[in-house]
């Protein structure tokens, strides 16, 4: 790894572990809401929820929650932060390329993305189980490619809005609506059809569909896959070119 | 001496020349900030660039270490293209920037680390060197501004730069750490260390540079020692104080009036105050010692460089100009404006 790249990545992974807004939005509150809304429904396998255990069905649907909640959270405002206090001008003058920031928030994004859903998973084990994955290339897939787009598009958020309170702002403003609808709310079997269609493209519940239907055997949601790649690729060209990576 | 300086992109750039501008030229929209500027910078210099809010100082400064694209000019830093070679130029630059933050939770000893690159001196000997040891451990937001302008400095050295770029750097410290902050810019410089200093605080470039440009609207007014400028455009020392009798003896104002180098004589009641150029101090004096007096309340004001440059930015007709007239009793002002 470059230099200069290894010095800002071991920075700013030292700094999220210090960020009272990671600690909350990225690792306390997915778990918290998962514990909360998993047992809500009980464990019996029921037709709203495809005819899998519920409890099942939120911990292969809340891994999504932690890389939404990267992505429309945390990035942005940390970026939008650092560019409004001038941090990154800062590093742009000592000699930091700007490749080497960006490249360092998505090394920081995915590694955050696996250590908090690491623990979502270790915290769900022993409570509700952890359900057994169907296919697991699609599912490692759809993982890797939703962490991809939403670091892209959290980047990208990051670069384009102008102060830190904006970026929580319109983050929250996202997010909160994407996780109701695409992850973490009720699933789409009890949702009206005027909500149905809202919540369809919306990238997070392409994303929780990708993944969670491959790993219950609910499908392949290949259509999903597919929709996310392109999500995750256009969020990558439009965030280099806003941060020159 | 730098061998890449020898790389001359401008015509009559010298080998010496740490820094060369020519014909600058930056706009934001439709307001120019900086106006054709040129500006020289040569090895172990202090440069200062002074001026107003908005005078186009931060700008410059930007452009020179490639933060910023110019629109139009010719720039050679250290023998590299701030544009076209920002990558190489820049760890060649330690710079302290304007309205510039580090994240508030990093840590000073990280930052020292973070910025260290492997030519980079020792961090925790520049730490102490400014101070900042027992601080080593503290988050950057809970350093004061002096601690956080001394621990941009340390950053700003950390690498061994050629070039020492420090914009406002005493910005809302209190005097005490302003005299620190210049001791250690004082160290740079009989280290050999080039610098170039952003200030609209007249004491510090006079205190700190041996060279310094006056700008306005993007445009430099004038340059010089601290000293030329003050002889060019704030000539005029005062003198005053308060006659200890009950009457001026007006054979004592007519000399006063008349002494070399006097413009103006001014007159309030038993205060006087003799106006004209720096030798002006020295026969006031000696003709208060011949009169048998030496008032208690002799106030004298030199000329300085804040002085120099309120003249250059907001420039008046001469108001002092020389006229010996004969003091009358009775005359408030006398040689000069009523």
């Amino acid at each position: 790894m470059n230099r200069a790249l290894g010095r800002l990545v071991r920075a700013e992974l030292k700094l999220m572990t210090r960020d009272p807004l990671v600690l909350t939005f990225v690792f306390a509150f997915p778990i918290v809401t998962m514990l909360i809304i998993g047992g809500a429904f009980g464990t019996s396998p029921d037709p709203a929820f495809d005819n899998v255990n519920p409890s099942h069905w939120y911990v292969a649907s809340y891994l999504t929650v932690v890389i939404g909640a990267i992505g429309l959270v945390m990035l942005p405002v940390h970026l939008a932060s650092y560019r409004e206090r001038g941090v990154m001008r800062r590093f742009a003058a000592a000699g930091f390329p700007r490749w080497s920031f960006a490249m360092a928030q998505l090394i920081v994004g995915l590694a955050t993305t696996l250590v908090a859903c690491a623990l979502l998973l270790a915290v769900a084990a022993p409570v509700y189980g952890i359900p057994t994955v169907h296919d697991w290339w699609r599912v490692v897939a759809a993982f890797a490619l939703g962490a991809v787009a939403f670091v892209g598009i959290g980047v990208l958020l990051g670069s384009v809005l102008p102060s830190a309170r904006s970026a929580q702002a319109v983050g929250l403003l996202i997010f909160f609506p994407s996780f109701l609808l695409g992850a973490g709310g009720p699933p789409p079997h009890v949702m009206g059809s005027a909500v149905r269609h809202v919540a369809g493209p919306l990238p997070l519940t392409l994303l929780t569909n990708a993944v969670r239907e491959p790993w219950l055997g609910l499908g392949t949601a290949t259509g999903s896959l597919i929709a996310i790649a392109a999500v995750a690729a256009v969020a990558m060209v439009f965030a280099s070119r806003r941060t020159a990576l | 001496m730098c061998p890449r300086c020898l790389v001359t992109t401008i015509d009559g750039m010298k080998e010496f020349d740490v820094v060369t501008v020519r014909g600058l030229r930056k706009a934001y929209g439709t307001r120019t900030v900086v106006d054709g500027l040129d500006l020289d910078v040569r090895a172990g210099e202090i440069v200062g660039l002074a001026g107003a809010n908005g005078a186009g100082k931060t700008t410059t400064v930007e452009c020179i270490q490639g933060l910023r694209k110019p629109d139009a000019g010719a720039l050679n830093v250290l023998g590299y293209d701030p544009v076209s070679e920002a990558a190489q130029l820049r760890p060649l630059i330690g710079s302290q920037l304007q309205e510039s933050a580090l994240p508030d939770r990093l840590r000073v000893a990280e930052a020292v680390q973070l910025f260290a690159t492997r030519s980079a001196r020792d961090g925790d000997e520049l730490l102490e060197q400014f101070g900042l040891t027992a601080r080593r451990r503290s988050a950057f937001s809970s350093l004061s501004g002096g601690e956080r302008q001394r621990l941009f400095l340390v950053l700003a050295l950390l690498n061994r730069p050629r070039l020492v770029i420090l914009d406002e750097l005493t910005q809302g410290l209190d005097p005490a750490a302003r005299r620190d902050v210049w001791a250690a810019v004082r160290r740079l410089h009989e280290a050999g260390t080039t610098v170039l200093l952003v200030t609209h605080e007249m004491d510090e470039a006079e205190a700190l540079c041996d060279r310094v440009l006056v700008m306005r609207a993007g445009r430099v007014l004038d340059s010089g020692t601290p000293a030329e400028l003050v002889n060019r455009h704030a000539h005029h020392a005062s003198i005053s104080f308060t006659w200890p009798g009950e009457v001026i003896p007006i054979p004592l104002l007519d000399e006063l009036s008349q002494v070399d180098g006097a413009r103006q004589l001014e007159r309030d009641g038993l205060r006087v105050t003799v106006r004209g150029d720096r030798g002006t101090i020295a026969y006031v004096g000696a003709s208060l010692v011949r009169n048998g007096t030496v008032p208690t309340d002799l106030n004298v004001h030199v000329p300085t460089l804040e002085d120099a440059l309120l003249s250059l930015l907001d420039p008046e007709p001469d108001r002092y100009a020389p006229v010996h007239a004969r003091p009358r009793d009775g005359d408030e002002l006398v040689g000069g404006l009523r």
